[in-house]
């Protein structure tokens, strides 16, 4: 059963152990004989029962259910093995697994009574780099029954399911919040564990009819645990199953219901009348794509993002000694958000001829005196004065962004800064390299502030404020022609981004540390922080008037050095989950 | 289709595929390009100015279709396919602006206006073109005014082929 205790780190800061396949081999021998945890009884839906089913890939499976718990199964006429199974049924849905002796592999069955149609999705360790990895391949298919023609439809994949939100509660009480983003990718939040963020996961979405809707999610890159279940989207219940190791090593196989709440639906675009979903096929030319399962046509392969094992990873001495790169171009290559500026907006000289002082509330002091349109000097707490490239930007009137590197400080800072010269408040996402994981790799820190300059009333209380209007909204965002994304808002402090197929799916997608402050009503300043994923720390201001955001990315690499470079992209609202409420401190799970 | 409808055509196809306008016409006067004397060489030269026409027409029709074995059999030999790397598409929307023969009759060379779209791949040095790329997408087309420079060469048979093609910056 799955364990309650918060992680000591989050998901992606985890060294998770390189399991052997004998170590993993180990831990199911128990679970092979003994069937599938549970906490809800199991079902005796097959008990003295013999099944055959018959898939499109010509995998042949025949069953004797011998109790509730044990089974005998013959994989394509072989020998017959017999093997510990849990079945739960949910209306006309039946669901059940187990493992093959002597293998790491197994089976979940999804089987749709009155139509026979079923859906097999084989399950195995050691199919990838990491063998604690599950890997899973689907067979779709059906009951054999004598004397009966075979049901010409499948369960199918679809795009029918994206852009759903679920909260979940399992039998044992086990919370999440399941975010259905994409045709191929999920997210989802441990509530459970008090999970700050939501992680991404490539995921299975296949359509048994129009009430129930199979599930499918790989925690590839984390703890590499599998979970399936059949989803009731009108009574938002489930059955399902879990297999895998989990981030202290224990095996986690049991079977599960659930109860749950529809959280909302956003946007789809695809063309009207595009049903098409599916797992993506790999490309095997692509970074991160050359593991096992790489080839289109191989057993279990499908597109997985695996930034943690991709990401270009410096040394402390490294990132000494790399160039800047400061708005170079918004275009330029290697600049960590490169092609992300052809939609920015212009560069503006509303800061040239400008003397001020921004004063945090952390004690940072910084003065300024701005000269030219891409030229400031600065000085940090009263020290000496420094020439800087800058970029300021005007997202609403009167609210300028500018961002500059600070050069000569040891962790290479970089400020992106919104001040409101209205209102004489500052926010600043101060990005620092040398954090505690990779150095590279941006760190921040918010800081609040206000503005001291002639003709501003400088408030002595108020502040911008952290917000969490943006929580469970999502938001396209075209930088260019050729590449957008959707935010998804997901938590307080998670930004996941969504990269949207050919045909207007979402397809791949990953997430990170967020933060969000409120400027000014819809008018907000947010970051997506690409920890153990590039690096980079984007930050943007969304005007949702407007819908057009105006940001600055600061990135660290070999290629492009320490930059910081421009970002704009036009933006349309795609919905809100209705989640604010699940992460309210004094909610009990 | 026919050719004049494909000449017109300004579609692009994704992929490396190509649409180019077919040679309408050739812009020099035939007999003002003559070499040999006599109604003999005029006629050869008619039919050697034909079969490069139909020959550019031909490569057309194959890289409209994306079928680039069968425009690879109209090369002589594999180099001059290398000019299509990087380019996804190519419209053409002018006749030859010349033909001209050597003077040992054995090899000959046209000009064509041409728009083309070139494709690159976004750099994976950040996370959206990294995932793109892992979607098998990520590529930018930017559109570029060349010049199609061909060269033909006498095959054994007494026939055309291709020898080169040129994008050349106009």
């Amino acid at each position: 059963m799955p364990s309650r205790t918060p992680l000591p780190r989050p998901m992606h800061r985890l060294d998770y152990t390189k399991l052997t396949e004998a170590q993993i081999g180990a831990a199911l021998a128990p679970v092979i004989k003994s069937g599938p945890a549970h906490a809800s009884p199991l079902s005796d839906e097959f008990v003295g029962q013999t099944l055959k089913i018959v898939t499109d890939k010509a995998l042949t499976l025949d069953y004797r259910f011998t109790s509730n718990s044990q089974l005998t199964v013959s994989e394509n006429g072989a020998k017959a093995v017999a093997a510990g199974y849990g079945a739960l049924t949910q209306d006309d849905i039946c669901f059940f697994t187990h493992l093959i002796p002597g293998t790491l592999r197994g089976y979940a069955v999804v089987i749709d009574k009155p139509t026979r149609r079923t859906t097999v999705f084989e399950v195995w360790f050691g199919g990838f780099t990491d063998k604690r990895e599950v890997m899973r391949e689907i067979y779709v298919g059906y009951v054999e029954k004598a004397g009966a023609e075979a049901p010409k439809d499948r369960h199918v994949t679809t795009n029918r399911a994206e852009g759903k939100g679920w909260y979940w509660k399992q039998d044992n009480g086990w919370e999440t919040i399941d975010y259905w983003s994409t045709i191929a990718y999920t997210h989802w939040v441990e509530l459970s564990r008090k999970s700050e963020m939501g992680f991404s996961a490539p995921a299975d979405y296949l359509q048994i009819n129009e009430d129930y809707y199979i599930y499918t999610r790989t925690e590839c890159e984390f703890s590499g645990s599998f979970t399936i279940y059949v989803a009731d989207l009108n009574r938002a219940e489930q059955v399902g199953m879990r297999l895998g190791f989990d981030w202290g090593d224990a095996l986690d196989y049991y079977v599960f219901r659930g109860k749950g709440e529809w959280l909302g639906q956003i946007a789809q675009f695809e063309k009207l009348g595009d049903v098409a979903g599916g797992a993506l096929t790999p490309n095997p030319n692509s970074t991160g794509q050359a593991g096992s399962a790489a080839a289109p046509t191989a057993k279990g392969a499908r597109a997985v993002y695996r930034p943690a094992r991709t990401m270009e990873r410096l040394s402390k001495e490294e990132v000494a000694a790399v160039k800047t790169s400061v708005f170079a171009g918004r275009l330029g290559a290697g600049n960590g958000t490169g092609g992300m500026g052809l939609h920015a907006l212009p560069a503006q000289a509303f800061l040239v001829g400008k003397s001020f002082t921004l004063r945090y509330d952390s004690g940072l002091v910084m003065d300024y005196k701005v000269s030219k349109t891409d030229e400031l000097q600065w000085r940090k707490n009263g020290g000496a004065w420094t020439t800087a490239i800058y970029q300021a930007f005007e997202p609403a009137p009167g609210v300028i962004l500018f961002g500059h590197l600070l050069e000569g400080e040891p962790n290479r800072d970089g400020h992106s800064i919104v001040v409101d010269f209205d209102a004489g408040l500052v926010t600043c996402f101060n990005g620092y390299l040398n954090g505690p994981y990779i150095a590279n790799e941006a760190q921040a820190r918010t800081l609040f502030g206000v503005v001291e300059m002639e003709g501003i009333n400088t408030p002595l209380y108020k502040r911008h404020q952290r917000t969490w209007d943006l929580v469970g909204r999502a938001i396209t965002w075209n930088y260019s022609p050729t590449v957008s994304s959707m935010h998804l808002y997901s938590t307080p402090s998670t930004t996941s981004w969504i990269i949207f197929t050919a045909a207007g799916a979402g397809g791949l997608e990953w997430s990170g540390p967020g933060d969000f402050v409120k400027i000014r009503d819809e008018l907000y300043f947010a970051y997506w922080l690409e920890e153990a994923c590039n690096g980079t720390l984007g930050t943007i201001v969304i005007n949702m008037r407007t819908m057009h955001d105006a940001g600055i990315g600061y990135h660290c690499g070999k290629n492009g050095g320490l930059s910081m470079s421009t970002v704009g992209a036009l933006g349309r609202h795609a919905g809100k989950f209705d989640v604010k409420r699940f992460f309210d401190s004094s909610r009990k799970a | 289709m026919s050719e004049e409808s494909k000449s017109t055509r300004r579609s692009f196809l994704k992929g490396g595929a190509i649409v180019v306008a077919p040679l309408a016409t050739i812009g020099v006067p035939a007999a003002a390009a003559l070499a040999g004397d006599g109604d003999r060489d005029k006629l050869a030269r008619l039919q050697d100015e034909k079969a490069i026409r139909d020959l550019h027409a031909s490569w057309l029709r194959q890289v409209n279709s994306g079928n680039y074995a069968a425009a690879a059999r109209l090369y002589a030999d594999d180099k001059a396919s290398c000019a299509l790397a990087g380019i996804a598409s190519v419209a053409a929307d002018q006749d030859a602006e010349g033909l001209e023969f050597a003077r040992d009759g054995k090899h000959a060379s046209a000009t064509y206006a041409a728009h083309i779209e070139v494709e690159t791949a976004i750099a994976p040095d950040h996370t959206l073109a990294q995932m793109l790329h892992a979607q098998g997408e990520g590529m930018v087309r930017t559109s570029e005014q060349r010049m199609l420079k061909a060269d033909y060469v006498r095959t054994p048979d007494g026939g055309w082929a291709i020898a080169k093609l040129d994008f050349q910056r106009a």
